[in-house]
């Protein structure tokens, strides 16, 4: 009997990868799945019930009317003003990047290697680190707490110069632009007329990385809006959270922002850039090391 | 006749020259827009900071490295110290031992189900800033966490014994790891995909098992993009400011309001209203980040500069 079945070879070696995976798998996926579930449950259906007993159209209809109406509208005054930085930031760091890194690319000029070497640099230190002093600036000059104020600062995007820069380097063809120089194209024409129309892969891949940074920017906007007309989606949520207490567990208060809401609140930060995530992997591989030697 | 060559010749010299200096022009104003952010947002607030941490910034006179002193001077900047390292060590090992295990491993199972795994891995990236904590502070949360079951058999059985019994350092290194090592995997991946099939092969033949194909082939062949990874998460993780700032959402005995270096600069500007001394330890933080950038742009060859 048992000759007959091909044998069962339990390699511990190949268990332990599938185990290690297999675990992975629950520690990544899990709480987002959790979290995507939790939004169409009630606060006691999230106390009582098994952690991922589904809710129902009720409940994800009350708590969706909680959150969008509490405080005037307020989370839509906030998904508002997210998409208002965005558009501008992505557009600004847009209208930056992609000429700046055409000219690295395709052309000698002094002082080229020093902009070169202080975008890299900027690039590197983490944008986290300039908060302050970009604050310290932006009130200097009256420009915090204004919706300016965070798109200029959210257009600076080093990275994106590099990515252009990169692109460029490797893709331009020089015997088409040799002969456009020769028949009399300045450099601006050869950038409008030959890169710009190479161009549409670069443009969109420093636009999903100036997305993703814009759209989840938490540190820069706290520490630059004051005025919570101004916030966006990421300020906003710990705005919710803190004016209600609904994570502290404290004995209640008539306050309608619970935890279901802060959930769905949460929902919207996260699912903008899942959505284009899931339709955009691909980019991240080409993006993250992209210029760094392999091995 | 000679004076004629000798006048064409420096006609064009001039000619030449003309054009270069039309062309560098033109290089710079399609810099510009760039130039000018640049300038706005990466030199100038790092020297207005700079500037501004030998003031008195409440009188306004100049008074050295006072602020400085007071920085040093304040009990909680060490303390703070001590927690980032803390956190730095945890998250980078996290990082490096997860990403290159994760990622080794998926390149050894088949690559259909490999693929599926690293977008699972993928999309907590999706969860950034404010949103990771919101998220975290519920799944630490026994009351309504989906590791319920977990949390209850170590004996956790509120969200203060979860935090306690993990360490503030190891949460906040838990809830970075869970948002940014999807990336770097999907990263890896493409880079242990595009390794040399005949090393590959060469090994396979010579008897080597999938475990010494991994370790002893692919890699030390990774091992310089992992150490790239691991200095960049470093930097970055000295500038932890979102996880410790939002831990009060849990509520007032949660706050950890000075528990990191860019939370204390942040606390001297908006609690105390002393800009010189945010600005002091804002140029400390930001020259630490600085001088990491000049190691790995000058001394490896990661990105490429020409």
């Amino acid at each position: 009997m048992s000759t007959r079945t091909a044998p069962m070879r339990i390699n511990p070696g190949r268990f332990v990868v599938f185990a290690t995976l297999a675990f992975a798998v629950c520690f990544y996926g899990i709480p987002l799945l959790w979290l995507f579930i939790a939004g169409t449950r009630s606060e006691s259906s999230l106390l009582t019930q098994s952690p991922f007993a589904l809710g129902d159209w009720d409940s994800f209809a009350r708590t969706w009317t909680n959150l969008t109406t509490y405080n005037n509208f307020q989370i839509l005054t906030w998904t508002v003003n997210s998409l208002i930085y965005v558009v501008g930031g992505v557009l600004l760091s847009l209208i930056a990047c992609i000429p700046a890194g055409y000219a690295l690319a395709a052309s000698e000029f002094p002082g080229r290697r020093l902009v070169l070497i202080f975008t890299l640099i900027a690039m590197i230190t983490p944008s986290t680190a300039v908060v302050l002093p970009i604050f310290l600036e932006l009130n200097m000059l009256g420009l915090s707490n204004t919706y300016a104020g965070l798109i200029l600062a959210s257009g600076f995007f080093p990275f994106g110069v590099y990515l252009t820069y990169v692109y460029f380097s490797t893709s331009l063809p020089k015997g088409v632009m040799d002969s456009a120089r020769v028949d009399g194209a300045n450099r601006f024409q050869l950038f409008s007329r030959i890169a710009l129309p190479l161009a549409r892969p670069i443009i969109a891949l420093v636009a999903f990385f100036s997305f993703l940074g814009i759209w989840s920017n938490y540190f820069l906007a706290f520490v630059l809006l004051s005025d919570d007309k101004l916030y966006n989606l990421p300020v906003g949520l710990t705005a919710l959270v803190s004016g209600s207490g609904a994570l502290s567990n404290l004995p209640s208060n008539d306050v309608p922002i619970k935890k279901p809401e802060v959930v769905l609140a949460a929902i919207l930060v996260v699912l903008p850039v899942l959505l284009i995530f899931m339709a955009a992997q691909r980019f991240v591989r080409s993006g993250m090391l992209s210029g760094a030697e392999k091995g | 006749m000679a004076s004629d060559v000798r006048a064409a010749a420096s006609d064009r010299v001039r000619r030449a020259r003309q054009k270069a200096r039309r062309d560098t022009r033109m290089s710079y104003l399609l810099l510009a827009p760039y130039l000018i952010l640049l300038l706005m947002f990466g030199l100038f607030p790092i020297a207005y900071a700079f500037g501004l941490s030998f003031f008195d910034t409440i009188e306004m006179v100049f008074w050295g490295f006072t602020n400085y002193q007071f920085v040093f001077d304040d009990f909680r900047v060490p303390a703070s110290v001590v927690n980032v390292l803390a956190f730095v060590a945890i998250w980078v090992t996290l990082t490096m031992i997860g990403v290159a295990m994760l990622s080794l491993m998926l390149d050894s199972i088949n690559r259909k189900t490999a693929n599926t795994l690293r977008t699972i891995y993928f999309l907590p990236g999706a969860v950034t800033s404010s949103a990771i904590v919101v998220l975290w502070l519920f799944v630490l949360d026994p009351s309504v966490s989906p590791f319920q079951p977990v949390l209850h058999t170590l004996g956790w059985g509120t969200r203060a014994d979860v935090i306690s019994g993990i360490g503030l350092a190891g949460v906040f290194a838990i809830m970075a790891y869970f948002s940014a090592s999807g990336g770097w995997i999907v990263v890896f991946g493409g880079a242990l995909s595009s390794l040399p099939t005949e090393v590959m092969e060469a090994a396979r033949i010579d008897g080597a098992n999938r475990f010494q194909l991994a370790t002893r082939i692919k890699l030390p062949m990774i091992w310089r993009s992992l150490v790239l990874m691991g200095i960049l998460s470093f930097a970055g993780g000295l500038q932890l400011f979102v996880e410790p700032q939002l831990m009060g959402l849990a509520g007032p005995q949660f706050a950890q309001n000075d528990w990191s270096l860019n939370q204390m600069a942040f606390q001297y500007a908006f609690r105390m209203g002393d800009f010189g001394a945010s600005a002091a330890l804002s140029t400390l933080l930001v020259g630490a980040s600085i001088v990491i950038a000049l190691v790995i742009v000058f001394a490896t060859k990661f990105y490429k500069i020409d």
